[in-house]
């Protein structure tokens, strides 16, 4: 069983938990994206918040920070990420309302949107790209990135919880995790129990920041390496949350790559204009002295476009990523 | 009066260019004098405000109607959406002159911190929500604002103020589709530029008419004429009727005509008013000089007071 199924409970138990949360889509009324409304439309009383909408380009999101502005807080099924770029306009215009109206920073658009980012469907084209480094750009979008399969549900209840009308927030759910079997049983009450940015394991001689598709390999690679080597362990930093970095986000990203100088950095996606060069040029900044290597980013093989047959290339391997942890440990 | 190629085609006029009110009924119980002087305050704001090289300044003279119908008509808890030549709307509305001009002005001592854009004003207690930076992300913000005070049965409308240009964007279309698909309580208000030669080709490839777009789009709307204060009065009025009882979006297409164009006087709306007040023996110099001297008095001191 793929993680669908649970995700698609949570969403109905999302909207009976808070009567502002209503759900927006094109087809949300028959289903929704991959299913994920089919639960909630077992519930006669949800379906006034079932909003499904003619597809548009800009329009939706706009759509969304308006009910955002009447005081709900919509959570937006995306087919996939680049309906975001597709829609670049008003998600740029949703970071900055609060702000522009003079109000407080802390203060946001409540919406959550919710796409299916990068490779796993088979489908190729955006896995050529990193859609995370645009979304990532825009001042004012808190950007999240799921990267293991059981704890998808919970990185979707916590995105979909806003304090202090923060907001508004895009969580990515990587393709090949959202398809891959769920073998635990999911606490669909349970919110993430760590911060999106958190050490998943711990080591000594290298520290892995990998996030979405790269996460699993990452802890794969680390693994492995350990059990090849007493001498070879390295701490893998999942980094949950791309954007925006506060000081104390910073620090702890500045503080697991000082512990160990020696750094690898995994994401799907082209290296260059990646994520990857905007962390190694904050640990430059931050912590060069403390530095032992140079920083490796483990990236998608691939610098041109992607067809569907092609994506496994489009994602760091873990092997690769073991290679990499190797080769800053024996620097 | 010779009609002359600067009359709008297509538009239901109420009080027409040789000063013919079509239906008094119409106007019944509505205090002209008052509405009048209403439009002189847009006026000469928009005059004072010209004087004050703003950035990016656009002038709105010639479309006062659109502002002080707007600014009467909407009920307290009713929202507008406003573009960058809607500052009357606050005016009308009951926005503070001096704050009014801070936002303008950009000063950080304005409630928009010095942060909105060129033209446009914001205030939340008043729920005039500012312009957007997105060509037309505006109108997709209006219909969810309208859509979420529905689901909420909250029987309130919304509003928003845009120009010709942006009828020939994708977000336009995506937001009338919208509009209609989720029932919005929502009026859209195109203020439309097409005095005579004064349009690009390119900008009437979709036809000079968006009231008649949004009809074929299935959107319940009506044309009306920017000279003609009441008629506008009249169908934004309408429009906002079936908002606040639920009969669905509308759309409202004003065909304004900029003084900076120097048309005949007969298109001016404050003119034309004045000559439907005169004509009934309600006007007199002295009225006009203190109505324009009260207004002249209120923005003086309100820029004095932002210029220490």
């Amino acid at each position: 069983m793929s993680a669908l199924q649970p995700l698609a409970r949570l969403i109905a138990a999302l909207l009976r938990e808070d009567d502002r949360r209503c759900l927006l889509g094109e087809d949300v009324q028959s289903g929704g994206m991959l299913g994920l409304s089919r639960a909630a439309l077992e519930h006669a009383d949800l379906s006034p918040r079932l909003l499904g909408s003619p597809l548009t380009g800009v329009a939706h999101v706009a759509h969304a920070g308006g009910l955002a502005l009447a005081g709900l807080r919509p959570i937006v099924l995306l087919s996939s990420a680049t309906a975001l770029l597709e829609a670049l306009a008003a998600v740029r215009e949703l970071g900055r309302w609060r702000w522009r109206s003079g109000q407080s920073e802390s203060r946001g658009l409540p919406v959550l949107f919710v796409a299916p980012n990068g490779p796993g469907f088979g489908l190729g084209g955006e896995a050529a790209e990193s859609v995370e480094a645009t979304l990532a750009a825009v001042p004012g979008l808190e950007l999240w990135c799921a990267g293991r399969t059981e704890e998808l549900c919970a990185f979707l209840r916590s995105a979909a919880t806003f304090e202090d009308d923060a907001g508004p927030r895009v969580l990515l759910l990587p393709r090949s995790v959202i398809v891959r079997d769920l073998n635990v049983d999911v606490d669909l009450d349970a919110a993430l129990a760590r911060a999106p940015i958190a050490v998943l394991r711990e080591g000594e001689h290298a520290t892995v920041f990998a996030w979405g598709e790269a996460l699993t390999p990452a802890l794969v690679a680390a693994q492995a390496c350990a059990a090849a080597s007493d001498e070879v362990s390295a701490t893998v930093v999942d980094v949950g949350q791309l954007a925006p970095f506060d000081d104390a986000m910073e620090a702890v990203l500045v503080e697991h790559a000082s512990k160990t100088g020696k750094i690898v950095i995994a994401h799907a996606g082209p290296r260059r204009g990646g994520l990857g060069a905007e962390l190694a040029a904050m640990f430059a900044d931050r912590c060069i002295l403390r530095l032992d290597a140079p920083i490796l980013r483990v990236c998608g093989e691939r610098s041109t476009l992607v067809a569907g047959h092609e994506e496994p290339s489009a994602s760091p391997s873990a092997t690769a990523i073991a290679a990499a942890i190797n080769q800053v440990v024996g620097y | 009066m010779q009609t002359t190629a600067w009359e709008p085609e297509g538009v239901e006029a109420l009080l027409d260019s040789k000063g013919t009110l079509a239906d008094p009924a119409a106007v019944s119980g509505l205090d002209l004098r008052s509405y009048y002087k209403k439009l002189i305050a847009a006026r000469v704001l928009d005059i004072k405000l010209g004087r004050l090289e703003l950035p990016m300044w656009a002038s709105a003279a010639g479309e006062e109607a659109v502002s002080v119908a707007l600014g009467e008509l909407l009920a307290a808890e009713d929202t507008v959406f406003v573009g960058n030549r809607d500052p009357a709307i606050g005016l009308i509305r009951g926005m503070p002159v001096a704050e009014l001009l801070r936002q303008l002005l950009a000063q950080p001592s304005a409630q928009t911190r010095g942060r909105g854009l060129p033209g446009s004003i914001h205030s939340d207690s008043l729920r005039i929500f500012g312009a957007s930076e997105g060509l037309g992300v505006n109108l997709g913000l209006a219909v969810g604002h309208a859509h979420g005070q529905a689901l909420f049965g909250r029987g309130r409308a919304t509003a928003v103020v845009f120009g010709e240009g942006l009828t020939t964007t994708g977000s336009f279309h995506e937001s009338v589709a919208l509009a209609q698909a989720h029932d919005a309580p929502l009026v859209f208000v195109c203020k439309s530029q097409i005095w005579p030669e004064g349009a690009p080709p390119e900008a009437g490839l979709l036809g000079d008419n968006v009231a008649d777009r949004a009809r074929a789009a299935g959107l319940w709307s009506r044309r009306c004429d920017g000279a003609d204060a009441l008629g506008v009065r009249r169908s934004i009025g309408a429009a906002l009727h079936r908002a606040h009882t639920g009969a669905g979006p509308s759309l409202v297409e004003v065909v304004v005509t900029p003084l900076l164009r120097d048309p005949p006087a007969e298109r001016d709306p404050v003119e034309r008013l004045r000559r439907l007040l005169d004509s009934r023996g309600e006007w007199s110099q002295p009225f006009q000089d203190v109505t324009e001297a009260e207004i002249h008095g209120q923005i003086d001191k309100a820029i004095a007071e932002v210029s220490q």
